[in-house]
């Protein structure tokens, strides 16, 4: 059985082999990317606010909360970066009910890149808000002693992050394609509504956690300090 | 379970990718529609602040007017008022001097009118008075009125002539004044009277229409008067209470 789409080749180009999981990640690239564009393209204050576009305002607009509750800091460039893992995660995760697609983030190597991903953010915004000096300072405290602890945590948030999504969503997609060859008719179907579920929370916490691990490299803001706690 | 770093490398490529498409077609235009909603709510909320504030402040300056004009009403209406009674008390005052005038007019009618009545009583009654006395003088004893007033001044004025020569002081002249002309016995026995009571004092005889019937004697300061005005006076009062009104003035009393 095949647990990943990574060992699929779609096409090659001059020798390099392109699989299903960048080939969907592409797909879900421009389905976002034109549901945007068909969707702000009319956005001018004149012109009153489709369903869509009221959708999509009532949705960056519930991550920028949510990030400005996780943060206790509105930043623009934040909201790119996890508003952006949020939806690929979730819009992926949601379309594991189409048929014949697999969902990019059942690929360790799609989860992995992901994580890799906020595992740079992390010390570019960290940096970018405190400065190389202060950035570095973390990983002494609260003591010196603590610094390879700090390593070492900073290493395995990554791979956590990478294991957990990837791990979600490819069983999810492995249990219903062995259910939908033992019972083809009803668990399937159940299944793959738990796997929408999942798929969501998944994003959200993925998300989340990303948001968290960002905003605590950067410098804290004012009053008493956030009690970010790890939601898994 | 296996990681393919060539596709890790191509998804960090992709996700990074996706980071600038999104904020490029998303993000932006959506925060920024965002952003502009609310900047144009919180200018139209303004604004609404602002009109509303001015709604006020017309509202007050309107009730400030409503209440200058109610005490503005009120005072015209009070000098309205003092006007009003002003002018009423004006024409009362000059319908009441009207009305004394009116009043003051007719009493001097009337009093004119009675005085006329008098007068014309006076007047009749001393002609019909003086034409039955001089009837009843000619019928029963063959006499004149004029004689008998002669004659009867001719006996009073021994009695007065020291009251008359005392009165008439440098004086040389007397009048002897009737309405009508004197028979000339009746002048010469009024002169000769005269000149016995008064030696040295001429008498003149004169006539004056306005005068009654009889006889007055003037002499320096003094008068004395034969008529019958007094008995003419006393007919109008007979006349007069009969008829149930106030006498008139009389004529000068007999002396």
């Amino acid at each position: 059985m095949q647990l990943t789409p990574d060992d699929s080749i779609a096409f090659a180009i001059g020798g390099l082999a392109v699989n299903w999981t960048i080939v969907n990640t592409w797909l879900i690239m421009a389905l976002l990317t034109v549901g945007s564009v068909l969707i702000t393209r009319n956005l001018r204050p004149d012109v009153r606010p489709g369903r869509w576009r009221t959708a999509l305002e009532v949705i960056v607009g519930l991550i920028e909360s949510q990030i400005a509750e996780v943060s206790h800091r509105p930043d623009r460039r934040l909201l790119y970066f996890t508003g952006t893992l949020f939806l690929f995660i979730v819009t992926s995760n949601l379309l594991t009910v189409v048929p014949g697609f697999d969902p990019p983030t059942a690929s360790l190597s799609t989860t992995a890149a992901l994580a890799l991903s906020v595992l740079v953010a992390v010390p570019i915004f960290g940096i970018a808000s405190r400065g190389v000096g202060g950035y570095l300072k973390t990983y002494l405290e609260p003591s010196p002693i603590m610094l390879p602890f700090n390593i070492i945590g900073e290493a395995s948030r990554g791979i956590s992050l990478a294991i957990r999504l990837y791990g979600n969503i490819m069983s999810g997609a492995v249990i219903a394609a062995i259910l939908l060859g033992v019972a083809p008719f009803f668990f399937p179907v159940a299944m793959n509504m738990l796997g929408l579920l999942t798929g969501v929370v998944q994003a959200y916490i993925f998300a989340i956690l990303a948001t968290v691990y960002i905003s605590s490299a950067t410098s804290p803001p004012p009053g008493p300090a956030p009690d970010a706690k790890d939601p898994t | 379970m296996s990681i393919d770093w060539i596709t890790v490398a191509a998804q960090i490529v992709n996700f990074l990718i996706l980071v600038w498409l999104l904020k490029r077609f998303l993000y932006r235009p959506i925060l920024d529609g965002i952003d502009a909603r609310e900047r144009e709510i919180a200018e139209r909320m303004a604004e609404a602040d602002k009109i509303r504030k001015a709604a006020e402040a017309a509202e007050a300056a309107h009730k400030a007017e409503i209440a200058a004009l109610r005490a503005s009403r009120a005072e015209t209406l009070e000098a309205a008022r003092a006007e009003a009674e002003a002018e009423r008390d004006a024409l009362l005052a000059e319908t009441r001097k009207r009305l004394e005038a009116e009043r003051a007019e007719r009493a001097a009618r009337r009093t004119e009118e009675a005085q006329s009545y008098s007068a014309d009583l006076h007047r009749t009654g001393a002609e019909a008075l003086l034409s039955l006395t001089r009837k009843a003088l000619a019928d029963l004893a063959d006499e004149t009125l004029e004689a008998r007033i002669v004659a009867r001044a001719a006996n009073r004025l021994a009695e007065v002539a020291k009251d008359l020569g005392a009165a008439a002081g440098d004086s040389r002249e007397a009048v002897a004044l009737t309405r009508d002309p004197l028979p000339e016995p009746e002048a010469k026995a009024l002169r000769d009277a005269f000149a016995a009571v008064l030696p040295g004092v001429t008498l003149r005889l004169a006539t004056d229409p306005a005068l009654s019937p009889g006889l007055t004697l003037r002499l320096g300061g003094a008068q004395v008067a034969w008529t019958v005005d007094s008995y003419l006076d006393g007919l109008g009062a007979v006349l007069e209470d009969r008829a149930g009104r106030p006498a008139g003035k009389g004529v000068t009393d007999a002396a």
